[in-house]
């Protein structure tokens, strides 16, 4: 669990979300992500840089107040910072703790390149993107069927 | 659960061939046979852009089959011309039918008719995505020809760059174990390194040749394609090699005795007329071939077991 230097710069919530194991300097990033939600707006947040970690060296961490994160946003932090672990906490406890890995399937994140794309013409039906590698380094329209590079697509917050 | 027909993407080795057993059955029968299998079915046609030759193949396999069609050959002609969205289309339209064809210049629209769509959908070609009907009748004209598909000897001649017709069938010619190939291609127009890459390394054979002889003096089968002027970004260039890839009967003198030549039609003028006449030309048959799958697919996705 937490340790003791962890303990002393961000004192334990009663209940909220963890987001941990962000490898050190990505949790602006991850912050970034968050506050492009409209609903994330007004949360209070902690975000704590360059902590020591077992696993990784250093980390950084984050701390949400607040019982819910949409699982739109796990999927967004999951494909632009893979492996991080997001643990919800209830009185003072974890009460659950998953590692996120890219999903097999990106839903309504982001926008096919292909101009020519069906999705493009007919908005309203959202976008679909496989991952045709674990990493989701490589993704396929679902409807037109291109391959792209994950970074060459753009993110769109609907 | 219903069945669609979206891409060849989606077919294992087992469903492909089962298409074309399906078609021989269908070829073997006569036509007072065949015509008694879908009577009061209806087959939707939708066409959001012309192709006459798709379409009218899928008709002709529907009526020999005693279904009756419906449809529209063009946008202009529907209420899409007056802003409904494609999906509000789709949901029209099932209500009338059984089945629905789908030609439209968007990618993805068949896939996307297909999830709105308690119809089984069978896509007719989706921009430059997917044409599967084509390359089932490519396939299946080369089964016949041939008497078999694994192993055989395949030329493609012209644009392999843009040509959907083409890319689909490498494809699945490649999943049916044809390992060896023989592209020639004017430069701007060649094959994507892309496609001879692969899971197993070794394979699979890809030469790249000016030679259109030597490519004719391989292969078993010639599959020919339409360059197009459009497609150059130089007209220059275009005008230098426009002669080159044009088919002739004389040049199928040191063809192989049974080699076949193959093309989607319709032809420019990349094969000469006197290729008609020569024991090779494969390429209307093709089109006759085009019936018989379709009825073999019209089958299949109705739910009739053969
Ligand atoms: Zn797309």
């Amino acid at each position: 669990m937490s340790n003791n230097n962890e303990m002393l710069l961000i004192p334990k919530i009663e209940l909220g979300i963890v987001i941990d194991h962000i490898p050190a300097g990505q949790g602006p990033k991850i912050l970034d992500i968050i506050f492009q939600y409209e609903e994330m707006k007004d949360v209070p947040v902690t975000l704590g840089l360059n902590y020591t970690s077992k696993k990784l060296g250093k980390k950084d961490l984050i701390k949400l107040q607040m019982d819910y994160l949409a699982p739109e946003i796990i999927q967004h932090i999951s494909i632009m910072v893979p492996g991080v672990t997001v643990k919800a906490v209830k009185d003072y406890k974890v009460h659950s703790k998953v590692v996120v890995h890219p999903p097999k399937e990106i839903k309504n994140l982001l926008e096919c390149k292909n101009p020519n794309c069906i999705t493009n013409s007919e908005a309203h039906i959202g976008t679909l993107f496989t991952a045709i590698d674990d990493s989701a380094k490589q993704v396929k329209c679902y409807y037109c069927e291109r391959i792209f590079a994950l970074d060459e697509l753009d993110v769109v917050i609907p | 659960m219903k069945k669609d027909l979206i891409s060849m993407e989606d077919l294992s080795i087992q469903e492909i061939t089962d298409y074309l057993t399906a078609a021989v059955k269908v070829e073997a029968m006569p036509l007072n046979e065949r015509v008694q299998f879908l009577p009061g079915r209806i087959m939707a046609t939708l066409f959001f852009e012309p192709s006459t030759r798709t379409r009218l193949s899928f008709e002709s396999a529907m009526h020999q089959l005693g279904g009756s069609v419906i449809g529209f050959a063009e946008q202009s002609a529907t209420s899409v011309s007056k802003g409904e969205s494609f999906t509000d289309t789709i949901h029209t339209v099932e209500n009338y039918s059984d089945i629905l064809v789908i030609r439209h210049p968007g990618e993805g629209t068949a896939r996307l008719a297909a999830k709105e769509s308690h119809l089984p959908v069978l896509n007719a070609g989706d921009g430059s995505n997917q044409h599967p009907s084509q390359t089932l009748l490519d396939l299946y004209t080369i089964q016949k020809d041939l008497g078999k598909i694994e192993g055989i000897k395949m030329a493609f001649i012209g644009d392999l760059k843009y040509s959907r017709t083409v890319h689909s069938l490498i494809r699945a010619l490649m999943k049916l174990n044809v390992t060896d190939f023989t592209l020639v291609a004017p430069e701007s127009l060649r094959l994507q390194k892309y496609f001879m890459s692969n899971d197993e390394p070794g394979k699979y054979q890809f030469k790249e040749t000016d030679d259109i002889e030597e490519a004719i003096k391989n292969c078993d089968v010639l599959y020919m394609t339409r360059i197009q002027r459009e497609r150059f970004p130089d007209l220059v260039e275009y005008e230098k090699v426009k002669d080159s890839y044009v088919l002739t009967a004389s040049m199928l003198k040191e063809a192989k005795e049974h080699a076949r030549v193959l093309h989607p039609l319709p032809r420019v003028r990349e094969i000469a007329y006197d290729v008609d006449k020569t024991k090779h030309a494969g390429y209307f048959p093709q089109m006759k071939n085009g019936v018989i799958i379709r009825q073999a697919i019209l089958l299949k996705h109705l739910g009739v077991q053969l």
